[in-house]
């Protein structure tokens, strides 16, 4: 059964307009392929999530490793040292800037939750399936954003 | 793979020169970055690309607009198009009452910013039973192409366009947003190059040649000028960049162009005096008779 | 001129901050609309607010409206800053009462290019 999905290349577009408004045009986001079901491969993760209800439901997750997490914190708040408060804060943001240009693609009206934030991988829920994904790399390090929704 | 000094030394003197941009050093690999794909395309590399640039006007112009990327906005530098509704406009209202049509021209109109700023101030300012025409050239044919999808990105409509202008003449194409289809219809695209001859291209009432003549040597600005003399209408207008508005005329075109001061830019409008006439220097020679 | 930077992540008014600071702004900052609107009744009247829409306590919708109800606070411009871009959602906000609007992700020159429209800069003040 086929689920309603954002297009994954409107998808890649958010998240670089993102990237590259946040982090500058130095360091590219590079897009790779990676296999469906393999997990995300960086030893330290943080992962971010919002929802969004109404008009269409599902969760926008990102994952990212630590190092690119500490970068973007770094980018953003304008500082040098950063600590795990500082990264949960960049990090929610920048899901809730990818959930919120997401939840545009989609049929509306929807509300968007306020982020939640974790130092590791994502936990998606069994009963939840993915319908986009994007993996990348930014500095060589790791990046994935996927889109769930509720099995129908 | 890193471009060389005397490249970067090269494009990034080009670029200040041109656009007032400053690249600095250390940013080699921005500038790298973006001339990449350019040179791909030319089938040459970066460095061989930026030798290419001192010869080649039609790549420096893609050059400079790959490195100039984040200087393209709605109603750009704002005192134009202000000019433009408080006084052009209604002096062309008075003037073509009888047509009730009106002839714009966005020469080197790039993604088409200009031309479709230029159409939402005609949808909110035309009087009914008025229609009016926009040509908009360009000599990347890529970039007429855009402006016929007229869809941009977020991050291009967050610059500078009026969000009342965003929700009332765009409407969201996947993560997109694109201009709605009466604004479109009043925009027509043609390949062109402004060095090269204006075959079948009209008179227009005004023409907008914004921050492009500096992509040019000095010879081809002022003939770009001497021709464009032929394509405003006699009480129509020129408008020029404002780092362009104040440049030296050759003495046979400065009797030719008048400064016209409209709010905070120069516009430039035909005298109506005619071109010197060639060379009548041999008549003045002595016979000996 | 005094600017009041609502958002509930401290990376994103950090990021607003710097803009403004470079534009000569004055800056105060708060988490939520509720905290705006205290700060904004006890404190000096912001010329500026720069408003996210989703904030715990009171988001940024229901500040603007209630702003724009407060006579007092009439000539405060109000400017949303969020990743809400639908166009319903700006149109909303439009009619509550925001000036403008600026959807994230945004560069600097997005946020210059809008308060250049709001008057509230001169041309080619970050140049």
């Amino acid at each position: 059964m086929s689920q309603l999905a954002p297009e994954i290349t409107d998808v890649h577009a958010i998240v670089d307009e993102v990237w590259r408004s946040f982090l500058g045009e130095a360091e590219p986001l590079l897009a790779r392929p990676v296999p469906a079901g393999t997990p995300f491969d960086s030893a330290a993760v943080w992962s971010a999530s919002v929802s969004v209800t109404g008009g269409w439901q599902g969760t926008v997750t990102v994952e990212v490793d630590e190092r690119v997490a500490a970068e973007l914190t770094r980018q953003m708040l304008g500082v040098p040292d950063t600590a795990d408060e500082d990264v949960a804060d960049a990090v929610g943001e920048l899901v809730n800037m990818v959930g919120g240009n997401v939840k545009s693609l989609m049929p509306g009206p929807s509300t968007l939750s306020l982020p939640s934030v974790a130092a590791g991988r994502a936990a998606f829920a069994s009963e939840s399936v993915e319908v986009a994904r994007l993996d990348a790399l930014w500095a060589g390090q790791p990046v994935r954003v996927t889109v769930h929704t509720a099995a129908q | 793979m890193t471009m060389a000094r005397e490249s970067f030394q090269m494009v990034s003197s080009l670029v200040r020169r041109e656009t007032s941009m400053v690249y600095d050093e250390g940013k080699e690999y921005l500038v790298e970055a973006r001339l990449l794909p350019l040179a791909v395309a030319a089938g040459c590399t970066v460095d061989e690309y930026c030798r290419k640039l001192s010869i080649d006007f039609a790549e420096r112009r893609k050059a400079l607009d790959a490195l100039t990327i984040n200087e393209t906005s709605w109603f750009r530098d704002q005192g134009p198009y202000q000019a433009f509704t408080d006084t052009m406009l209604p002096a062309l209202l008075q003037a073509r009452s009888t047509t009730r049509r009106l002839r714009i021209w966005s020469a080197a109109c790039s993604s088409g910013q200009e031309a479709y700023s230029i159409a939402m101030l005609l949808d909110q300012h035309l009087p009914a039973g008025w229609s009016a025409e926009i040509l908009a050239t360009d000599v990347s044919t890529a970039m007429l192409a855009r402006v016929k999808t007229g869809r941009y990105s977020q991050v291009e409509m967050n610059r500078g366009m009026p969000a009342t202008s965003l929700v009332r003449y765009f409407t969201r194409v996947g993560s997109e947003w694109e201009i709605v289809p009466k604004l479109k219809a009043m925009v027509t695209t043609r390949h062109l190059n402004l060095s090269a001859p204006y075959l079948g291209v009209p008179t227009f009432d005004l023409v907008l040649l914004r921050n492009v003549l500096i992509y040019f040597d000095k010879t081809t600005k002022a003939d770009i000028l001497r021709r464009m003399l032929s394509h405003v209408a006699s009480d129509g207008y020129l408008l020029l960049g404002s780092s362009e508005s104040t440049l030296d005329l050759p003495p046979d075109l400065a009797p030719r162009w008048r400064r016209e001061q409209i709010g905070r830019v120069q516009a430039h409008r035909p005298t109506g005096v005619p071109a010197p006439r060639p060379s009548p220097a041999s008549s003045l020679v002595p016979t000996g008779a | 001129m005094r600017a009041m930077i609502i958002d509930d992540s401290r990376a994103m008014r950090s990021i607003l901050r710097r803009i403004l600071a470079g534009l000569d702004f004055e800056t105060a900052e708060a988490g939520h609309g509720q905290e705006a609107l205290d700060q904004m009744t006890a404190g000096p009247v912001p010329d500026l607010c720069l408003v996210d829409w989703n904030m715990p306590v009171m988001d940024g919708y229901t500040f603007i409206s209630t702003v724009r109800r407060n006579a007092e606070w009439r000539n405060v411009t109000l400017m949303m800053v969020t990743t809400e871009s639908e166009h319903t959602q700006i149109v909303r906000a439009l009619a509550a009462g925001a000036h403008e609007y600026v959807i994230k992700p945004f560069t600097p020159d997005a946020i210059v290019d809008k308060l250049e429209l709001l008057g509230l800069v001169s041309k080619g003040a970050l140049a």
